[in-house]
């Protein structure tokens, strides 16, 4: 109850803030609408739960109108709060109402009758060892990404098991549509399915999955006995071993840093010092690192409005053009998805590029 | 909190043909989200859901264009504009008073030409400062702007407001910065100030937005001076005996032709709370930055003077403290939860007047019923004299009372000692009662004929600068 109530005051004090957040939220910036900004979010959810809005409905279809990617946690001036919370909790209220937008509910059927987001049916289930390798959702569907992984899991001398597709999947859409019920049932299934793996550590491909197979599974009571990694985070560890030996490149490559990554998960550093130690040339897009810009995330089912993630994915587009790279890189799977206009590529394609390249 | 049926259909209608549907909104969302700018005290109210005025509508054009054919429609149609940037105004500017529909420029945010060779770039007014200084960041240069709502308020607000910021004292404020701009008129016309170094044409065209709230016209956009990020900086500070010591240092410092890009000195409250292991003393701290000869020496100029009379040197600690937390207003809300008021007031005065003026400030503001803390730095500085930026804090029994008493105290003592009641906040809506004491009756009749001149129909910005807000004061 105590608790409730100090985050109900942080929320009330983000109401009043002077909005220093919100030159880094996508949606406000791809959009030029105040009210998506981070402040007046807040100050509308506050207006909600007094009872001042005539109009919930119109309240509830703007909570889906955010990227939930966390730039406004990261550059709060108070640093103990994360906004995504409430909008999330408006959210669970929206899907209870009934009143989800026309994209987010489609998605969900989609997930209902198939597991997954992308009505996928195929199931991969290759290899054995207490290493796994988790084929997120959109991982699956990328036949680059997994051949390139492929070949660096190959190189890394290390017995693995690799699972994924289907109804495997972390339930990250069910989330952020505020279905938690049908939320609890995926973690427990992916739980399930992680337990008759019978690995220690899980290397995982896309952030997304990632958070929520560690932080948004322990916040509803899902415990999950083992280690989680990212791909760079293991890419990094073989170089670091000299198990991956690889050509060196001085081409300019611009990284698209993943907002989950960057905001979430704190580890963008990871990336930058694998594709220097490739040989490189690193080019930051204007916003990057700790002022990444969400891609959009159309599978990710993050922005429930078809005509924003087009115009969020279109503004971040632009902006890593700015760079003139010769190669776009990033570190999700959906990123790479979304992103496709640019021709953008995993980092473990650039990598495996270069592993074949030596050969 | 709806609006809707209090604008003429036809107005609706061709608006909606101009913008597109979607860019035009009388939903209760963006009503709430564009009623209200920074105004500390609308904050305050708005806690409860007591909110100034709603717009009648949101209008977001996305051209100069759209925005001439709005102004046109809104002018045959009676229908007042409040321009909205990005709504970081403290004094109330961008509230949409008197049935205003917002015309929203946060479509407008492009960066749009870069000229190394000239040292310009330019870029939509919409664009916010932050985002401003990323882009030219990541090509190696900076605006040199950056004032505390760097973050949160915009090119065409810095323009109308004439904003300054930090390391003003080097780079100039923004009216030293703007080499050209495009305005669009009351009457719909595109005005067109191209970027020169200087012209001499006249009285100055750009002069009459540098400051214009947007009551003579709409900033879409505007070329700036840049400057490369500087090769070596320069962080020094030191405690002086009293605030007339500090502020003759810094006069000397100016008059020996030193550039400082910061100076800053804080009052003993404002230092304690700042610097704790420095303690209630008044702390002066100096950045100098640029190419490296210039900028060696500049420190060693001010490092000179300042130990001629009796500065005690405190490193670099300080100033890296004072980097680490200068965008941090969040004290303001946190004592909003709890009933209190907390406001920023900005002044300017000569230096012959600049100590006293600070003494008489807090003093006749500490007065006021209410008032639980006030404090002040000095900011901005010229050969000739200074901005004094004070703060002040309290949890009253009367509200309003107490805000009006406090800014009243604080205006009087300035216009006492010679000073003018804004330094770079500007006017807005609640600044205006002292306008005539500012400017007198030939000043403010001087700007009314301006106004009626440019907008016989009161279209732009309705009861901010010029015309009704709070009821002038004699």
């Amino acid at each position: 109850m105590a608790e409730d109530k100090k985050e109900t005051e942080k929320l009330a004090r983000c109401a009043m803030c002077a909005d220093m957040c919100k030159y880094n939220c996508p949606t406000y910036l791809a959009m030029g609408r105040e009210t998506l900004s981070p402040q007046k979010i807040a100050r509308l959810i506050v207006y909600n739960e007094k009872g001042l809005l005539e109009d919930e409905d119109g309240f509830l279809d703007l909570m889906f109108q955010s990227a939930m990617c966390g730039a406004c946690s990261r550059h709060c001036i108070y640093g103990d709060y994360d906004l995504r919370k409430f909008i999330h909790k408006a959210r669970v209220k929206a899907f209870s109402n009934g009143v989800i937008p026309e994209d987010v509910r489609k998605r969900v059927e989609t997930f209902k009758k198939f597991g997954n987001p992308n009505g996928e049916r195929g199931v991969i289930d290759k290899g054995s060892g207490d290493y796994g390798y988790f084929i997120s959702c959109s991982s699956y569907k990328d036949e680059d990404l997994l051949k390139a992984m492929d070949t660096v899991l190959s190189k890394s001398r290390r017995r693995i098991r690799q699972f994924g597709g289907g109804d495997i999947c972390c339930g990250a859409p069910l989330y952020y549509a505020g279905d938690m019920d049908g939320f609890r049932q995926a973690s427990l299934r992916m739980k399930a399915e992680i337990e008759t793996k019978q690995v220690r550590r899980i290397v995982v491909d896309c952030p997304t999955c990632l958070k929520m197979m560690t932080e948004i599974y322990q916040q509803i009571g899902v415990e999950l006995d083992v280690e989680f990694i990212h791909t760079t985070q293991f890419i990094e560890a073989l170089l670091k071993q000299g198990r991956l030996g690889f050509k060196k490149e001085n081409r300019a490559v611009a990284l698209h840093d993943p907002c989950i990554l960057s905001y979430d998960l704190t580890i963008a550093g990871v990336p930058r010092e694998i594709i220097t130690a490739l040989g490189f040339n690193l080019k930051e897009p204007a916003y990057s690192g700790e002022h990444t810009h969400c891609c959009g995330a159309a599978y990710g089912a993050k922005i429930g409005n078809h005509r924003l993630k087009d115009a969020v994915t279109s503004m971040r587009v632009n902006e890593l053009r700015n760079t003139a790279a010769d190669i776009y890189v990033t570190t999700c799977p959906t990123c790479k998805s979304v992103l496709s206009e640019i021709n953008m590529k995993y980092i473990t394609e650039l990598i495996a590029e270069r592993i074949i390249a030596e050969q | 909190m709806s609006q809707q049926g209090i604008l003429p259909r036809g107005f609706v209608k061709r608006v909606k043909k101009i913008v597109g549907d979607e860019h035009f909104s009388q939903q209760e969302a963006d009503l709430i989200s564009y009623s209200l700018d920074y105004w500390l005290y609308g904050v305050f109210l708005s806690q409860k859901g007591d909110l100034p005025a709603l717009p009648s509508a949101v209008v977001s054009p996305a051209s100069n264009a759209q925005i001439q054919k709005i102004v046109r429609c809104a002018s045959q149609y009676k229908v007042p504009i409040t321009p909205f940037g990005g709504g970081s105004g403290v004094l109330g500017g961008a509230i949409p008073l008197d049935g205003s529909i917002v015309l929203n420029l946060q479509r407008m945010s492009r960066f749009l030409n870069l000229d190394e060779l000239s040292l310009v770039a330019e870029f939509e007014a919409g664009i916010i400062g932050a985002n401003l200084e990323l882009e030219l960041n990541n090509r190696g240069y900076s605006a040199g702007n950056i004032p505390q709502s760097l973050f949160c308020s915009t090119l065409g607000g810095w323009i109308s407001t004439r904003a300054a910021g930090q390391f003003s004292t080097k780079y100039g404020k923004i009216e030293d910065m703007v080499l050209g701009m495009e305005v669009v008129l009351p009457d719909g016309k595109l005005l067109d100030i191209r970027s020169v170094p200087r012209r001499s044409v006249g009285p100055s065209l750009k002069d009459l937005f540098l400051g214009g709230e947007g009551t003579l016209g709409i900033v879409t956009r505007a070329t700036i001076s840049i400057h490369p990020l500087p090769r070596l900086t320069i962080k020094q500070s030191f405690v002086f005996p009293s605030i007339e010591v500090a502020v003759d240092v810094v006069r000397q410092i100016l008059r020996a032709e030193a550039r400082p890009a910061v100076v800053r000195i804080f009052d003993e409250a404002e230092s304690e709370r700042y610097f704790p292991e420095i303690g209630r003393k008044v702390t002066t701290i100096f950045i100098s930055e640029g190419e490296t000869e210039y900028t060696d020496l500049d420190g060693k100029v001010i490092r000179r003077i300042a130990r001629e009379n009796g500065g005690k040197s405190h490193g670099e600690e300080p100033v890296n403290i004072w980097l680490q937390k200068r965008f941090d207003i969040g004290l303001g809300p946190v004592l909003m939860q709890y009933g209190g008021i907390v406001d920023t007031i900005e002044v300017s005065a000569l230096f012959k007047d600049a100590a006293k003026l600070y003494k008489d400030m807090v003093t006749s503001m500490k007065a006021v019923e209410g008032v639980l803390e006030v404090s002040g730095h000095y900011s901005h500085f010229y050969r000739e004299g200074a901005c004094l930026y004070v703060t002040f804090a309290g949890i009253p029994k009367e509200p309003l009372r107490y805000y009006q008493d406090t800014w009243d105290a604080a205006m009087e003592a300035t216009l006492k000692n010679n000073g003018s009641i804004s330094h770079h906040h500007g006017v807005g809506f609640w600044r205006m009662q002292y306008m005539k004491q500012e400017l007198g009756d030939s000043g403010v009749g001087l700007l009314k004929s301006i106004k009626s001149a440019l907008d016989p129909g009161g279209i732009l910005n309705r009861g901010k600068l010029i015309d009704g807000g709070r009821q002038e004061r004699d």
